[in-house]
């Protein structure tokens, strides 16, 4: 008895490991606890200022920041970060930016009962989450009446659509704009084979076909792809072709999946052609967004999908390796449907939350209105005057560091319209927002997302990479969906 | 009083490890099992709800996918783990140049050095169906079509098994080759006396001589199965993941993914019972208590 008493014990031990993620709490009512007495929500005490702009002088204020990416690059700009947060508002701000896992850490964070004043966040699936778990602060108050947040110049007000709870609560500020992805070219080696922009999915597959088998890059070998992408990251543009939107879409109030219709068979049929052809990496399946990057940026492929920013970044990388560079990277527009429309993806926006036990929510609130104004801009842009630039007069001069950390220090692009950019945007990079501003609408993840997700990618794949045909991957697609109860038809 | 006089020191001493295991260990564990029993939520009121998270994964089919993903993959990485460095050791004891058997076991050792993040690179890499040095061989040497292995469903629970024993191998080849040094000589000399051949030696004395060995890597390798994560998390890919997904994937997916910590701290006490229940069975059916 007593050596089962020890094998439980030492398993006991050696499992723990796996409950520990999950195992630690603060108490039950110490959130709702410090909350009011920080005054820091709709349902705060009546003396707390929980709808009141922040207007409050900074005096010593503190403030406790946990982000992913703004602030400085190293441990030692980032506390001159800090600083120059001291220097232009007065709040004693205090930045913690984990070098990874930032997901796990804002989630042990929170579950752990520790207080931060402002989180930053960039999933809006995950951000419905924390309001059903009691996380966030209703904001709409604080927004409405805050006379920067409240202008439409700053802030375009249909874009608070995004940060509203079900309720219709505003729940978080923008800390940036964001993008949308796009199939992205080598415009040079459209201009080399002779070929146009595609616009059908017919001149896409030529033009794809030819950077396969005509030697765009002039190296006599048969070693570049067409297209590369990364799993299903991101085909919208091509799926756009059929008319289907990616993840959840509404339809009669009943939850559909379009990439899981009869409508979507043709689109997987044609990549899978693409497979078979050797026109697509036949890697895409395992590849992650760095390794399709990297195939892009060293002639590998002619034709990746990703980010609106990313081809100015792509631009800039190749033009900094070298000057002399013909490598010209451009934004596609996705392929219209049978009714014209052209369906693409709007990423999810970074947002910063006020958790529900922020200590310092005045603070906060000073530094949200901050963030949107000019320094505020200029310092999540450019970055810490001095260090990353110098300014004479209006006229702004980026140092070698802050040349290195390429004007962007958590807020590449904003909202902002009266603040201008003051060296422009990377090449390609204007054309390629405009497109995303034309086309793009933001997915839908409802809840069960998560689940959904894994089946719709299980088959797609395989449908796409020709392991199963088209059609049945479909058909079990929907099934299982429907099975499962993740979508209603 | 008079024994606590004597060995007073000594437990004080153990007063650091016994804190450690208390702060670290149980009341993680502690907490866990609240977890599991309540509507947790990251912030505000977490009420008690009996077993609803148990239920709630017991009537969840990806758990019992996951479930089935697990054993067979843990038990075929149990099954192979253990066979694989045996043969090995075996045949390393009988190679009579030092410099050949020592140069062996530091290859073999190489991999359990590395974390899955880079073993699980170097085999996508090799196993990559345009540049892959394993489909290169394939289409050139055996003229077949390459194989998309990380994205073949029928592929994928193999690739995890051998992948990992071919991970551990070296160290647990090294526990085996420990074991049959330290046997007793003169048992090879009164058997070569008795005329047995290698064979007979090798099964009459270095295997019976082995098995305290062979029961602690059993047992050590049995704790491990259902505790799979890491190689899963690097080799997945959503094609194969109906097929790789384990429990503790399940539990990474609700409780980090999916914010669902009480369903996830349930799923874990699942894991935990399963594995006290599995070592208790390992320990039953190879007598370790003899060992």
């Amino acid at each position: 008895m007593k050596k089962v008493w020890l094998t439980m014990s030492t398993v006991a031990v050696a499992s723990t490991m796996l409950l520990s993620g999950c195992g630690s709490d603060s108490g039950t009512n110490d959130a709702a606890n410090s909350n009011a007495a920080a005054g820091n929500n709709a349902n705060a005490p009546a003396n707390a200022p929980a709808d009141a702009p922040a207007n409050a002088p900074a005096g010593d204020m503190k403030l406790r920041i946990l982000d992913a990416n703004v602030g400085g690059k190293t441990p030692e700009e980032n506390a001159k970060f800090e600083a120059e947060i001291k220097r232009l508002t007065g709040i004693d701000a205090s930045i913690e930016k984990p070098a990874s896992d930032y997901d796990q850490k804002v989630l042990t964070a929170l579950g752990s009962g520790e207080k931060y004043d402002l989180i930053e966040l960039s999933d809006l699936g995950k951000l419905a989450t924390f309001v059903d778990q009691g996380v966030v602060t209703d904001l709409t108050d604080f927004v409405t009446k805050s006379t920067v947040l409240s202008d439409p110049s700053v802030v375009p007000t249909a874009e608070w659509d995004q940060l509203k709870d079900k309720d219709g609560k505003i729940v978080a500020v923008f800390s940036k704009f964001q993008g949308g992805t796009m199939p992205i070219v080598r415009k040079d080696w459209l201009d080399k084979l002779g070929l146009k922009e595609p616009k059908t999915l017919d001149e896409y597959y030529n033009v794809l076909k030819a950077f396969k088998e005509k030697d765009p890059d002039g190296n006599g070998k048969n070693d570049t792809y067409g297209l590369c992408t990364s799993d299903l990251y991101d085909i919208q543009g091509f799926m756009s072709a059929a008319g289907v939107k990616a993840h959840y879409v509404m339809k009669d109030g009943k939850r559909t999946i379009p990439y899981a219709t009869e409508a979507a068979v043709p689109m997987y049929e044609w990549f899978a052609k693409l497979v078979k052809e050797g026109i697509m990496d036949p890697n895409f399946v395992t590849n992650d967004t760095g390794k399709m990057r990297n195939l892009f940026l060293s002639d590998r492929v002619g034709m990746v999908t990703y980010w609106d920013a990313w081809v100015g970044m792509f631009n800039n990388t190749r033009k900094q390796a070298d000057p002399n560079t013909t490598f010209q990277a451009e934004a596609l527009e996705g392929i219209p449907g049978a009714d014209g429309t052209i369906l693409m993806r709007r990423g999810d926006p970074d947002f910063w939350i006020i958790p529900a036990n922020a200590e310092h929510p005045d603070a906060a609130k000073k530094f949200l209105e901050f963030w949107h104004t000019e320094p505020g801009i200029t310092l999540g842009s450019l970055g810490i005057e001095n260090e990353d630039f110098t300014k004479e007069g209006d006229a702004y001069k980026l140092t070698p560091t802050g040349t290195e950390h390429n004007m962007d220090h958590g807020v590449p692009f904003w909202y902002n319209q009266n603040v201008k950019y003051p060296f422009g945007k990377l090449p390609g990079v204007q054309e390629a927002q405009d497109l995303v501003t034309k086309d793009a609408t933001l997915e839908l993840s409802l809840p069960g997302w998560p689940d959904a997700e894994k089946i719709v990618k299980n088959y797609a794949l395989k449908a796409m990479s020709g392991q199963m045909d088209a059609s049945e991957a479909v058909k079990k697609m929907h099934e299982e969906l429907l099975g499962k109860k993740l979508i209603d038809e | 009083m008079r024994l606590l006089k004597k060995y007073g020191a000594l437990y004080v001493m153990m007063v650091p490890v016994i804190a450690y295991f208390l702060v670290f260990a149980y009341y993680p564990l502690v907490k866990g099992l609240q977890t599991s029993l309540q509507d947790y939520k990251l912030m505000g009121d977490r009420p008690y709800v009996g077993f609803a998270n148990y239920d709630a994964v017991l009537h969840d089919s990806l758990f019992w996918e996951a479930m089935v993903n697990t054993l067979v993959i843990g038990g075929g990485i149990l099954l192979f783990s253990f066979v694989a460095p045996l043969v090995i050791a075996l045949s390393l004891n009988e190679v009579l140049r030092t410099w050949f058997k020592k140069m062996a076991q530091m290859i073999l050792y190489v991999p359990h050095l590395l974390s899955w993040v880079v073993v699980g690179g170097i085999w996508i890499f090799m196993l990559s169906p345009d540049s892959g040095i394993v489909n290169m061989i394939l289409v050139h040497v055996f003229h077949r079509a390459p194989i998309n292995f990380l994205a073949d469903s029928g592929y994928a629970r193999w690739i995890m098994i051998l992948l990992s024993t071919w991970k551990e191998m070296g160290y647990t080849c090294i526990l085996f080759l420990a074991g049959i040094v330290s046997i007793n000589p003169s048992l090879y000399e009164a058997a070569r006396m008795d005329g047995a051949t290698r064979w007979q030696q090798l099964t009459y004395v270095t295997l019976p001589q082995l098995s305290n060995t062979m029961k602690v890597v059993f047992l050590l390798n049995t704790l491990g199965i259902l505790r799979i994560f890491d190689q899963v998390f690097i080799l997945r890919n959503p094609t194969i993941a109906s097929k790789v997904d384990v429990l503790m994937m399940y539990t990474f997916q609700k409780g980090i993914l999916e914010i669902q910590l009480g369903p996830a701290a349930a799923a874990s006490f699942f894991v935990l019972v399963l594995t006290l229940a599995l070592t208790l069975v390992v320990r039953r059916m190879t007598r370790f208590d003899e060992v």
